[in-house]
């Protein structure tokens, strides 16, 4: 599958702000979106798309507070940047306790926006590798047998073979091969690195 | 430092079998810190006055319930300070008192981990929304 290249998505009300931040982050070298309203952007947005969202948070219809919602239910983790004009302490809170990357008050310096972005877009890129990561995990945890599965989960606990083989009532030899296929199938080196393997799929 | 029951006084009993968590604000004899004590004068079990390097080392115990920052402290230090913080309890509520409007520390002390950040003089119904919802 072709990967996407990252964008930064633009969503304000205001005409003369877009087009402005387009430049802007056009003059970065950065891919740009630009929409009008919440909801021009949400019907065209897919959470598959890596980037960040710069976001007003004042706009007719659906503010931005309430897109970041929306964003939220539908298990986007894009990283959002707030920008306002009349922000003030319960808003940005709010934001933040929702999972905005950051909030930033206009006016702001073009530089401050693309540290900003530029942070933002590092974020989204180590999180997708994180996520890639552990769905390759889970892919070759979903390979091993039940038995390999059980040997896995005993020997991650840190289980001696010969303790394993009397928990699962089984040879000493049976629990040394089984074992050898879990290391195999998982592409793991060693015994710390399965765990590792363990440790980033387990649940927070 | 001390603790105060409901009424503001020192002491305070608590039930032998039921274990009561503490608030603990960071903070000296500034307005901020009097403001934040009014505010909460319903609680019991308050622990203040107290350092910063106080309040990290008493943010380990398991009966902190939660911690109030009320010290007007630069920006840098509570950065800092919450990462700290953080690091020895990860799910300790955290609350930052600031100045009025200033939106930019408030989303900074967001960023390094703060639960909620409320602005000074901290309203009486806030403030006691959060730490009741925080202690329970």
């Amino acid at each position: 599958m072709k990967e996407l290249s990252q964008t930064v998505f633009v969503v304000d009300d205001d005409d003369a702000v877009r087009n402005s931040l387009r430049l802007l982050l056009k003059s970065a070298g950065l891919s740009t979106e630009i929409a009008a309203s919440a909801q021009e952007f949400l019907s065209n947005y897919d959470t598959a798309h890596p980037g960040c969202l710069v976001l007003d948070v004042r706009m007719p219809g659906m503010s931005g507070l309430e897109m970041q919602h929306e964003l939220n239910v539908r298990g986007a983790t894009i990283p959002v940047i707030f920008i306002t004009g009349h922000g003030d302490i319960p808003m940005a809170v709010e934001a933040m306790q929702h999972g905005a990357f950051d909030f930033l008050q206009k006016p702001f310096r073009d530089q401050e926006l693309l540290d900003r972005v530029q942070r933002a877009l590092t974020r989204d890129t180590e999180y997708r590798a994180r996520l890639r990561q552990t769905d390759r995990i889970r892919e070759r945890l979903a390979s091993l047998s039940p038995r390999e599965r059980e040997v896995l989960d005993l020997v991650t606990q840190g289980k001696a073979n010969k303790i394993v083989a009397g928990d699962l009532g089984v040879s000493q030899r049976t629990v040394e091969i089984h074992r050898a296929h879990v290391m195999q199938k998982m592409e793991a080196g060693s015994l710390a690195e399965l765990v590792r393997m363990m440790m980033a799929v387990a649940p927070q | 430092m001390v603790a105060l029951d409901h009424k503001g006084s020192e002491g305070g009993e608590h039930g032998e079998t039921e274990r009561v968590r503490t608030i603990i604000v960071a903070g000296q004899s500034s307005q901020r810190t009097r403001a934040v004590l009014r505010a909460l004068r319903g609680f019991t079990n308050v622990i203040w006055p107290i350092s910063l390097e106080a309040a990290l080392a008493q943010s380990g115990s398991e009966d902190a319930g939660c911690l109030v920052i009320a010290d007007d402290l630069r920006e840098e230090r509570i950065d800092d300070f919450l990462q700290e913080a953080r690091e020895l309890r990860r799910n300790l509520p955290i609350f930052v008192i600031t100045d009025p409007d200033d939106v930019a520390e408030a989303v900074s002390a967001m960023r390094h981990g703060a639960t909620a950040v409320i602005e000074i003089p901290p309203s009486y119904a806030v403030l006691c929304e959060e730490v009741a919802r925080a202690m329970q």
